[in-house]
């Protein structure tokens, strides 16, 4: 499945600025759940929404978001 | 423009519902259509100014659930009323009444309406499906 060939970092690097879920959602404008769902491997987030989230770290986004599935998977 | 969130957007529209139905209940107590009429407008009125004063802020993934339960609905209800209206209408074509004992009209009547939702449904699902497809860059033409 999608969800589980995806890996993130996000816990690590909200930990990292010292923010809680409920902070790093209203900077980038989602809803607490949604950063508990991203976090959790559950839900995966829009190229936009990565983007902000990079952004808000000032890290490329593959420095939170990798794909772990294999080079021809579709 | 104020920003407002989903959840208070909720909230509100909670409360604004509430109001409503307050007002609709006293009105129905009171035997008034007129309190009933100003009540539902006073609110349909009042959720509109929200909306377009205020930016409400949506969760893509509350969209994302919104589209797959939107998906599910349409691929369990579908089916369903068709068939149901496919059996509806089969007593009026054999002659025999399945369901109904005897009163086989009302059935086939339910059984045209039926029909007719569920081509309105398909229609609908055509319609938004060939709108969406041409937003999002599908089609032959290419460059």
């Amino acid at each position: 499945m999608e969800v589980a060939t995806m890996r993130n970092e996000l816990k690590v690097f909200r930990a990292r600025h010292s923010l809680t879920q409920e902070q790093l959602a209203d900077k980038i404008g989602v809803s607490r759940q949604t950063v508990n769902a991203i976090e959790s491997n559950k839900y995966l987030p829009s190229l936009g929404l990565a983007f902000k989230i990079a952004r808000l770290f000032k890290v490329n986004i593959e420095d939170i978001f990798s794909y772990e599935g294999e080079e021809n998977e579709n | 423009m104020i920003v407002m969130n989903r959840k208070k957007y909720k909230q509100l529209r909670a409360i604004v519902a509430l109001f409503v139905s307050a007002l609709v209940g006293l009105a129905v107590v009171r035997d008034s259509y007129l309190l009933a009429s100003v009540g539902v407008l006073t609110g349909m009125v009042f959720m509109a100014l929200v909306r377009s004063k205020a930016k409400i802020r949506t969760d893509e993934r509350e969209l994302t659930i919104q589209e797959k339960a939107a998906r599910m609905t349409y691929a369990i209800f579908a089916p369903t009323i068709g068939i149901a209206a496919f059996l509806m209408l089969l007593p009026s074509k054999g002659g025999i009444s399945v369901f109904s004992k005897g009163e086989w009209l009302y059935i086939e009547s339910l059984g045209m309406v039926f029909s007719y939702l569920t081509l309105f449904l398909i229609a609908i699902y055509a319609i938004s499906y060939h709108f969406f497809n041409r937003k999002y860059g599908g089609g032959d033409n290419e460059k």
